[in-house]
């Protein structure tokens, strides 16, 4: 059918506009990789504030479109690439961190640019992002329109591609680079400026950021979510080459926009049809989950994130639980709309107290906790509503218990992946299945319409709720307490810090894992519901995985195995966003984040240090004291 | 069937090549059987196989006749198999104590009542190995210390600690004298003489010829995957072929 092939040939190429941004994103992703051996978790940041910069420099201060694109492109983004490297990367680098830190470090960079964008230019989502090449149909070739931009992107992906290509084969400057590829610390004593190479390839996977949010901003609306989210899913083609091979990252960009767009004719019929337009949307987000699914390297062994050192500070600890005590009480005695804003606090405390024992106490990175307590949220929702085949609709605490039990074995989700896969690999898998749980289960019609939430059953003013959340954050702090304490604390550290010591001492890693996992579950979704409660409604926005990347930043940087500091932390985000400025908590979480390399431990690691500190010597009186006894003596 | 750990033609390959090919060893108890070899003939590969941390392509492992070659490692550490590493694994985050008692409670059924803040049974068993493990092996004087504070030859005797404290019937040691000073290797030596008189079964994988020559019983040589020698130690020591073998001058 001569149709159906125009109607393909037609759609082909009109994927190829996403297809080359994605296959440029790969490209950036495996060179920064190849050349500084991180992974560039920021690079949607980075895209999406360039994408902001052009459009501020065009649509708001009116410059031209080409030095404004040349400033924001050969300018800005290495000049952020190079300033990332300076700051955050290459302290890493000379202490010879081990990936965790680099990935935190880079998530912090996320979380901070986010922050930022927020700050700078609000929430609201740019219609008018300016399209670098114009769309002008330059031949019709068989009735095909070929138009420019089309054109000029591929032409820049497959150059650049080339370009690195034949740069590493051909220069002086590509053999000095592959030795640093090959071996860093060999190549530095053969007297090759390993720092230089080293912000070489971070101002050019910033450029290419740069340049992949600058194209993919006129497809979409520009905002501070959406964007990041995409770029970051077009990690997965990154993550197909193995952040190795060029060729296969164009290859898979250029072959997954062509199938996102071909697959816009696939219209099953009845139910299925969201099903497959949401399949089709997020592509790239299925493709991340399967790239990362497939076995790769099964990630670096490293120290992990939480603080090592036995004995926590007796002091330190018990001051931060009095701390925690005051700030989840205050809020009894706060005015109304005041006390509205508390209500988040014990909800979150509980989705970040999730990440306390997945990552903290189990040692395995999890950036997905944000869908669990999205699932949490939208079962509570769902059975409230009477919108579950067989169950009649509940009231609040039923549906409450029901959806966290439902949750519960879905923690194997991620808890499967986890069995086989750390650090960087498990890090992807858990931040796909977020993604995927956000776009394909939250972001779907069934979800945005038609669902009440009340707190029928419970009572319905604020106070008696909030009691009521603290009452259930007090049964999940027993839950974390039991699983730091005793044998299955002493196996959960045991497994954290030595995995296959863990195991030769018998510890059933693959079984605590799964654990672990499902017990984290369970809390995210309890936290998750009972903000969907608090607010009186499912939102999908509020368990956006870039919020995920918050929360998991947030833990972090209070420190990952401490449950008081997520209890604080909960409040101090809570109060942030209520007290200041949209944008404010994610800049100072952002930031302490890409510090965490000198603050090991995080904030409660910092709290432990001083509070361990061995009594103040002596008073200038003891001193004297002290001379003079010895002068005696004498 | 005899007692101990038997191996039976085990075969482990990487990508083509057969690191150990067909591989007979017995570990009787109560005696002390060294593993020697030249680095890179496949001891360490052995050493996992009949440890667990990674499965053979051929052969059977045997402990006390119980054909145990599908079992993942934890599950053979549950049935007496214990062992230690050539790089040394401990527990930076829990105290000397603590990392101890890990490998005295490794027994099934205790999550669900520990969850429920409930004592784990065999508690008072646990501890009482625990501190039997931390006298013997001199440590008792840093039991409340930070495991990341030790300097590393008292890290080889705390991971031993662990290993005794699950009261293991056949124990794997990988290199246990490396890092350890003269009054350290003296007391192992003391330690693994009176574990084998009560009857255990010890696997040692050395380098350092002098233990090896003052501890153990049986010796096996190796050599690019395959045993070349076996017997009592000081006739397959004695053996040029053998020092030869193992690159020593």
């Amino acid at each position: 059918m001569p149709g159906t092939l125009d109607l393909s040939i037609d759609l082909a190429l009109a994927g190829l506009a996403v297809g080359s941004a994605a296959a440029l994103s790969g490209v950036g992703l495996v060179v920064t990789h190849r050349v500084t051996g991180v992974l560039n978790l920021a690079q949607g940041a980075q895209a999406t504030a360039t994408a902001y910069l052009l459009r501020e420099l065009v649509v708001v201060r009116n410059w031209p479109l080409a030095p404004a694109a040349a400033f924001c492109l050969l300018v800005a983004a290495p000049a952020l690439g190079v300033l990332l490297d300076l700051a955050v990367f290459r302290p890493l680098r000379r202490r010879d961190a081990g990936q965790a830190e680099s990935m935190v470090a880079g998530i912090g960079v996320f979380v901070l640019l986010i922050g930022v964008i927020v700050l700078v230019w609000g929430t609201t989502p740019f219609g008018d992002a300016p399209a670098l090449v114009p769309a002008t149909v330059l031949a019709r070739p068989g009735g095909h329109a070929l138009r420019l931009d089309t054109l000029v992107q591929l032409a820049v992906v497959l150059g650049l591609a080339g370009g690195v290509g034949l740069v590493e084969r051909y220069t002086a400057f590509g053999i000095r680079l592959r030795a640093v590829v090959d071996n860093r610390r060999l190549a530095r004593l053969a007297g090759i400026d390993a720092d230089r190479i080293s912000a070489a390839g971070w101002a050019f996977g910033s450029f290419t950021a740069g340049l992949v949010g600058v194209l993919l901003a006129p497809l979409l609306l520009l905002d501070p979510y959406g964007l990041p989210l995409l770029v970051m899913a077009t990690m997965a083609v990154a993550v197909a080459a193995r952040l190795r091979s060029l060729p296969v990252a164009v290859a898979t960009g250029l072959g997954l926009g062509i199938a996102q767009s071909e697959l816009t004719r696939l219209r099953p019929g009845g139910q299925l049809l969201p099903l497959a337009q949401a399949v089709q949307t997020n592509l790239f987000v299925v493709a991340l989950l399967v790239a990362a699914l497939l076995p790769w390297g099964h990630g670096q062994d490293g120290p992990g994130l939480a603080t090592s050192g036995g004995r926590p500070g007796r002091r330190g600890s018990s001051a931060a639980r009095t701390a925690c005590a005051v700030l989840l009480l205050l809020p009894l005695g706060f005015r109304p709309e005041d006390l509205r804003h508390a209500l988040l606090v014990p909800a979150l405390a509980l989705v970040l107290l999730s990440v306390v024992v997945v990552t903290g106490y189990g040692g395995q990175v999890s950036l997905g906790q944000a869908g669990y307590a999205g699932l949490g949220a939208l079962g509570t929702a769902l059975l409230m509503s009477g919108k579950v085949p067989g169950v009649p609709a509940l009231s609040a605490v039923p549906a409450l218990l029901l959806a966290v039990a439902a949750t519960v074995p879905l923690g194997l989700l991620t808890g499967w992946p986890a069995v086989r896969r750390r650090g960087l690999a498990l890090a992807l898998v858990t931040f796909a299945v977020g993604t995927a749980l956000s776009r394909l289960v939250f972001d779907q019609p069934y979800a945005t319409t038609g669902l009440t939430v009340s707190r029928l059953g419970l009572p319905a003013d604020d106070q008696g709720f909030y009691l009521v959340e603290l009452v259930l954050l007090g049964a999940g702090l027993l839950l974390v307490r039991s699983l730091h304490r005793g044998p299955p604390g002493r196996a959960l550290t045991a497994m954290r810090d030595h995995q296959a010591g863990a195991s030769a001492a018998g510890v059933d890693v693959p079984r605590l894992k799964l654990l672990v996992f499902m017990a984290g579950a369970g809390l995210a979704a309890l936290g998750g519901a009972l903000t969907a409660l608090a607010q009186q409604g499912f939102d999908a926005t509020a368990f956006d995985p870039v919020q995920g990347l918050l929360w998991f930043a947030t833990v972090v940087v209070a420190g990952a195995d401490s449950a008081a500091g997520a209890v604080l932390a909960a409040a101090l985000l809570t109060g942030l966003d209520a007290g200041t400025l949209p944008g404010v908590s994610a800049v100072v979480v952002g930031a302490l984040a890409t510090a965490i390399g000198r603050l090991p431990g995080g904030l409660a690691g910092l709290a432990r240090r001083l509070a361990d500190r061995p009594a103040p010597g002596l008073t200038p009186l003891g001193h004297r004291l002290r001379r003079r006894i010895a002068e005696r003596s004498r | 069937m005899s007692a101990g750990l038997t191996a039976r033609g085990v075969v482990r390959g990487f990508g083509g090549i057969r690191a150990v090919d067909g591989v007979d060893l017995a570990v009787p108890p109560g005696r002390i059987t060294a593993l020697v070899g030249p680095n890179g003939v496949g001891k360490s590969t052995l050493f996992d196989c009949l440890a667990g941390a990674t499965r053979p392509d051929a052969g059977r492992v045997l402990l006390a006749g119980r054909d145990i070659t599908a079992l993942p490692d934890h599950a053979r550490a549950r049935l007496g198999l214990a062992r230690t590493f050539q790089q040394v694994a401990v527990f930076p985050g829990l105290t000397v104590e603590q990392n101890v008692r890990v490998g005295a409670e490794q027994r099934r059924g205790g999550t669900a009542r520990a969850l429920l803040g409930l004592p784990a049974p065999g508690r008072a068993a646990a501890r009482a190995a625990t501190d039997r493990a931390l006298r013997l092996l001199d440590l008792d004087p840093v039991r409340d210390w930070p495991a990341d504070r030790l300097p590393p030859g008292t890290l080889r005797l705390l991971e031993l600690a662990r290993a005794l404290a699950a009261a293991p019937r056949v124990l794997l040691l990988d290199e246990p004298g490396a890092g350890l000073d003269l009054a350290q290797t003296a007391r192992l030596a003391a330690v693994l003489r009176a574990l084998t008189a009560e009857g255990m079964a010890l696997l040692l994988v050395e380098h350092d010829v002098e233990l090896v020559a003052r501890l153990a019983d049986t010796v096996y040589v190796m050599a690019a995957g395959r045993m070349v020698a076996r017997g009592p130690a000081r006739e397959v020591l004695a053996d040029r072929r053998v020092a030869a073998a193992w690159g020593e001058p």
